[in-house]
C-alpha cells in the first residue's frame, strides 16, 4: 500500500548549525510537527534522523516505518549560508576617517576585510606595501580624500594598490575624490576599476550607502557564484520584508550566526534595508575592540575579563559547541548583545513595531527572558515594541521562495511561525532613582490594577501570556521620553503577550550601570532574575 | 603519508626552483625586490615646467617597477627625468613637482620554511609536497620557524613551566601541555627555543606576550622567529593523550611551525591521530568546552533524549567516562572522536 502524507522540509544550512524543520498538514492544518538543529558537519542523514525521531513519538502509527522516505521524498525548502568569504583588502589615506568609513561600507556589505592599510597607520612604506602584496583577497577598495580637493595622498594610496596587484588579481573600487578617477582608472588594466561615491565626502559627513550597495554588488558579482536567493543574507530580509508588509508593521529582524550577522529593517509596505555584516556573528566578537571586557562587564557572572577572552577565543575556534556552563552560557549570550549593539552604530532605527531574533543564539535560549534580555539590552528599541524569535529557524527557508510563496507560507504557518516574547516599554531619560514612567494595565476580563511606576533604573515584569491582549496607559515623567513626539502626557497603546510577558524597561539608553564591580553585579542579577522569574498570573516582578 | 604546502609569492618575484626539484626548510624558493622607504625625484625643475604642467610628461604610471635608469618622464623637446636606482613609482605632488618613489631593496629570499618537493609552481605560488604529517591547530602567533620536536612534560595536562625550558631546548619545537604563562614564553624565546606546540593558553597570556615582542621587534630588539601553536583550546587545556603520546612517539623528529596559520608539519612521521565530529558508543573522545576542556575519555553511551547541561542549554548528549575515572553527560557537539594510533 502507498504511503503519503503532506510536508514539507525547511532546512538552514548555517556554518556551523544546521537547523530543520518539519511542516504537515495536521486536521486540515499546517503546522510545524518536528524540529531540529546540529552541528552542520553532522551531515543530512543524521539530521533528518533527529527529525524521524521526533515524528515517530507523534505520528499516526501506520506512517512510523515510513517516515525516513516520507522527509526523504518531502518538498525541501532550503536556505544555506554563503559557502566561502569574500576578502577584500581596503588601502585608505587615513585611519580614523576614510579608512574607518570604508570598513565599515564594508563590513555592513557582508565583506571580510582581509587588510586594511592607511597611510597614517604608523608603518613604514616597505611594511604597507608588503602587507598588501601578501594580501590574498578577490577585491581592493581604495578611499580617500574630500570632495572638491585634489588629493595627492588619495593617489598614493591607489598607487600602493597597483603595485601590490597583479593584472587581473580582482576588481577595484575607488570610492574617493571624483575628479581623481580617471587618474586612479589609468592605474589599472581597462575594467578593472569601478568609482563609486567617497563614504566621506568631507570631514563632517558619512554617507556610506551608494559605497555599500555597490560592494554588495559586487559581492554577488564575484564571489556569490551560488544561487543567489537560496542565500541566507537575502532570504531572511525577505521573509522580514514580506512578514511587514502582511502584518502592517514595521519590523526589524536580526540574525546572529556564527560567522556573520544580518539585519533586516522592513517597513510596513515591506519595503527592506538590510546589511550582513561579516563579523557580526558570535565568532567575530573577539575581534571588537576591548569585547572581553565589555562581555565581561554587562555579563556580570560570566567570570573575569581573562576567562571571557577564553571564551570569545573558543566561540571563534569552535563555533558549534554549546555553553555547558551557566558561565559560558552567561558570557556567550552577553557576546550576542554587543554584537547586537553594533549592528545598530551606524544609527538609530527608531521605533519598531516588533522585533524578531533569528540564530540559534535566541533559538538555544534555555529560557525565553534570555532571549528577550539579549534583544532588549542589544538593540535598545525604545517605545513599545513586540519581542519574537525564529525558535524554528524557518524565516530564512521561507525567504528562499518566491515573493507569493513566501506570503502564503508565513499565513500557512500563522502561530507556529514566530514564538512571542512579549511586549517591551523602553523608555529614555529621567534622573536615576526617580519616576520616569507610570504604566496602567488592562487586560479585558482581569480586574484593574494601579497604575505601575517604574523609576529609572528599574525593570518591571507583567504576567502577559501568549495570546493575550491588553491595553496600555504609559504616562511618561518629566523629561523621559518613548521615542517619539507627543501631543498628551499619556500615551495608549497595545500590548500583546508571550512567553515573557510584558516588559518595562526604565534602564536608560544606553543602559546606565554603577561603576563598582559588586554594585554591578548585584544589578545585573536582580534584572536577570526579575526577567526569568516565574510569575503567577496577574502578578508583578520589579528589580 | 604526504600533504602539500603552498607558499604565496607576491608580485613580481623570481622563482629559484623548478617543479620536481627538492628543498630544505631553509633553502631559497624564490627571490624579490621589496620596497624600502619613499623617496622623491624632482621631476618639474629638471623638465623646467610648472609642477602642474609636468604631470602630463611621465611616461610610466604609478604602480610600476623601474629599473636603475629608466625614464621615468620626458617632455616635447626630449628632456628626460631618470631614476637613479631601481624603484617603484608611487606618485606624483602636482603641488611640488615630485614623484614619490620607493627604491627596491637588494635581492631578498623568499623561504618555503618546509622540506619537500615542488609539485606546482604558477605566478602566484609555489606548491610543496611535504612528506610527513601535518597537524592542526586552533589558533597561534609568529612565523614560520623549524627545529627538532622535544616533549618538556611529562603529562598530557601538565603546565609548562619556565623551569622546563633549558639549554637543551635550544633551537627545538617544545611540545607543552595545558598551558605556558607569558613568563615562560618569554623565557623559551630568549633561550632561543624556536616555537612551543600547547594543548591551551589563556588567550589574554598570549595576546600579552604577543604585545611585548612586538614592542620589542618595534625598537629592534627582536626577529620574529618564534612561533606559538595551539591545539585543542583556549584556557588551561590540557593534550588529547593520543595526541600527546603521538609527540612523544615522534620527539627527534624535524617539523616546521607556522604559528600564524596553526600549522605543522613533522616530517616522515605517521598521521596523528585523526578527529570526527559525531562519535559512536564506544570511541575515544575528547571534550571541547569547560568544565571538561581537554579531557580525553570513552563514549560508553549517547542518551536517548535531549538532555540539558547544567547552563541550560538542550542538546543531544552522551555519558562519557573520562581518564580520571569520573563520568559526565556531555553535549555530543562539544566532543569529538579520536582515532586510536596503531598498536595503542
Amino acid at each position: 500500500m502507498a504511503v503519503s502524507a503532506e510536508m514539507a522540509l525547511l532546512i538552514d544550512v548555517g556554518s556551523a548549525w544546521a537547523k530543520a524543520s518539519v511542516i504537515g498538514r495536521v486536521r486540515g492544518r499546517w503546522r510545524l510537527v518536528a524540529h531540529a538543529a546540529q552541528p552542520t558537519s553532522w551531515g543530512a542523514t543524521m539530521l533528518r534522523s533527529a527529525l524521524v525521531d521526533q515524528l515517530t513519538a507523534s505520528a499516526d502509527p501506520r506512517l512510523a516505518e515510513h517516515l525516513d522516505d516520507l522527509l526523504a521524498g518531502a518538498n525541501r525548502i532550503e536556505c544555506h549560508t554563503a559557502r566561502r568569504l569574500a576578502r577584500l583588502a581596503i588601502v585608505a589615506v587615513s585611519r580614523e576617517i576614510s579608512g574607518s568609513a570604508a570598513r565599515r561600507a564594508a563590513e555592513a556589505a557582508g565583506w571580510h576585510v582581509a587588510e586594511v592599510v592607511t597611510l597614517d597607520d604608523g608603518r613604514s612604506l616597505s611594511d604597507r606595501l608588503a602587507t598588501l602584496q601578501a594580501a590574498d583577497v578577490d577585491a581592493w577598495l581604495i578611499c580617500g580624500g574630500f570632495d572638491g580637493t585634489r588629493s595627492p595622498r588619495a593617489l598614493e594610496a591607489a598607487a600602493h594598490v597597483a603595485s601590490a596587484r597583479r593584472s587581473g588579481g580582482g576588481p577595484v573600487v575607488w570610492a574617493g575624490v571624483a575628479d581623481l578617477a580617471g587618474e586612479v582608472a589609468d592605474l589599472f588594466e581597462p575594467d578593472a576599476l569601478t568609482t563609486v561615491a567617497s563614504p566621506r565626502p568631507d570631514a563632517r559627513r558619512d554617507e556610506p550607502a551608494p559605497l555599500r550597495t555597490r560592494l554588495g554588488e559586487l559581492l554577488r558579482e564575484i564571489v556569490t557564484t551560488e544561487d543567489h536567493a537560496h542565500l541566507a543574507s537575502v532570504a531572511f530580509p525577505r521573509a522580514i520584508g514580506a512578514l511587514a508588509a502582511a502584518s502592517g508593521l514595521r519590523i526589524l529582524g536580526v540574525d546572529i550566526g556564527a560567522r556573520s550577522a544580518t539585519r533586516a529593517l522592513a517597513e510596513t509596505n515591506g519595503t527592506v534595508a538590510s546589511r550582513v555584516h561579516a563579523r557580526g556573528g558570535l565568532s567575530g566578537t573577539v575581534l571588537v575592540p576591548g569585547a572581553a571586557g565589555r562581555v565581561a562587564r554587562i555579563a556580570g557572572d560570566a567570570g573575569d575579563e581573562a576567562a571571557v577572552a577564553d571564551l570569545l577565543q573558543t566561540l571563534r575556534a569552535r563555533p558549534s559547541t554549546l555553553p555547558q556552563t551557566p558561565e559560558e552560557l552567561s558570557g556567550t549570550q552577553a557576546a550576542a548583545r554587543v554584537q547586537l549593539g553594533s549592528l545598530l552604530e551606524e544609527g538609530a532605527v527608531g521605533p519598531l513595531d516588533v522585533v524578531i531574533g533569528a540564530g540559534r543564539t535566541f533559538a538555544a535560549a534555555p529560557h525565553p527572558a534570555q532571549a528577550a534580555r539579549m534583544l532588549l539590552d542589544g538593540l535598545r528599541p525604545i517605545g513599545i515594541t513586540q519581542l519574537a524569535v525564529d525558535a524554528a529557524s524557518v524565516l530564512g527557508p521561507l525567504g528562499s521562495l518566491d515573493d507569493d510563496e513566501i506570503r502564503e507560507g508565513i499565513a500557512l504557518l500563522g502561530e507556529d511561525l514566530l514564538v512571542p516574547l512579549g511586549t517591551a516599554v523602553v523608555c529614555r531619560g529621567g534622573e536615576p532613582g526617580r519616576l520616569a514612567m507610570r504604566v496602567t494595565v488592562h487586560r479585558p476580563g482581569w480586574p484593574i490594577l494601579n497604575p505601575i511606576e517604574v523609576r529609572t533604573g528599574q525593570l518591571h515584569v507583567v504576567a502577559l501570556p501568549r495570546g493575550q491582549e491588553a491595553e496600555l496607559i504609559v504616562e511618561p515623567a518629566e523629561g523621559v521620553n518613548l521615542g517619539a513626539a507627543r501631543r498628551s502626557p499619556r500615551i495608549l497603546a497595545n500590548a500583546t503577550g508571550g512567553s515573557v510577558g510584558l516588559i518595562l524597561d526604565a534602564r536608560g539608553i544606553p543602559i546606565a550601570l554603577p561603576r563598582r564591580s559588586d554594585d554591578r553585579r548585584e544589578v545585573l542579577a536582580g534584572w536577570r532574575d526579575v526577567l526569568q522569574r516565574e510569575a503567577a498570573a496577574g502578578s508583578e516582578r520589579v528589580a | 603519508m604526504s600533504v602539500v604546502h603552498r607558499v604565496r609569492l607576491p608580485r613580481d618575484a623570481s622563482p629559484l626552483v623548478e617543479v620536481g626539484h627538492r628543498v630544505e626548510p631553509a633553502e631559497v624558493l624564490a627571490t624579490r625586490r621589496a620596497p624600502r622607504g619613499g623617496a622623491a625625484i624632482p621631476v618639474a625643475l629638471p623638465l623646467r615646467k610648472s609642477a602642474a604642467d609636468a604631470a602630463r610628461f611621465f611616461t610610466v604610471r604609478p604602480g610600476t617597477l623601474l629599473d636603475a635608469g629608466a625614464v621615468l618622464a620626458e617632455d616635447e623637446r626630449g628632456h628626460q627625468v631618470r631614476v637613479v636606482e631601481a624603484c617603484l613609482f608611487l606618485g606624483y605632488d602636482r603641488d611640488d613637482g615630485s614623484a614619490l618613489v620607493a627604491p627596491l631593496s637588494g635581492s631578498e629570499p623568499i623561504l618555503g620554511h618546509v622540506r619537500g618537493e615542488v609539485v606546482a609552481l604558477d605566478a602566484d605560488a609555489i606548491e610543496l609536497r611535504v612528506a610527513g604529517a601535518l597537524v592542526a591547530g586552533i589558533g597561534g602567533s609568529g612565523g614560520a620557524v623549524h627545529g627538532e620536536l622535544r616533549v618538556a612534560v611529562r603529562e598530557p595536562a601538565e603546565e609548562l613551566r619556565a623551569g622546563m625550558i633549558d639549554i637543551g631546548a635550544t633551537g627545538r619545537i617544545v611540545v607543552g601541555g595545558s598551558r605556558a604563562s607569558a613568563e615562560t614564553l618569554t623565557r623559551a624565546r630568549a633561550m632561543g627555543v624556536s616555537g612551543i606546540v600547547l594543548g591551551g593558553i589563556l588567550d589574554k597570556e598570549l595576546r600579552d606576550f604577543e604585545t611585548t615582542q612586538q614592542r620589542r621587534r618595534e625598537i629592534g630588539g627582536v626577529r620574529g622567529d618564534f612561533s606559538v601553536l595551539l591545539l585543542e583550546g583556549f584556557g588551561k587545556v590540557g593534550f588529547d593523550p593520543g595526541l600527546f603520546a603521538w609527540f612523544k612517539s615522534h620527539e627527534g623528529k624535524v617539523a616546521s611551525l607556522f604559528g600564524d596559520e596553526a600549522r605543522l608539519y613533522v616530517y616522515d612521521a605517521d598521521p596523528p591521530p585523526a578527529r570526527r565530529s559525531l562519535p559512536r558508543p564506544g570511541d575515544r573522545v575528547i571534550a571541547h568546552r569547560r568544565p571538561h576542556a581537554g579531557q580525553g575519555g570513552e563514549l560508553v553511551r549517547v542518551l536517548d533524549r535531549l538532555h540539558a547541561s547544567a547552563s541550560g542549554v538542550v542538546a543531544r548528549a552522551g555519558l562519557v567516562r573520562f581518564e580520571d575515572g569520573h563520568t559526565a553527560i556531555v553535549p555530543l557537539s562539544n566532543l569529538e572522536a579520536t582515532e586510536p594510533l596503531p598498536g595503542g
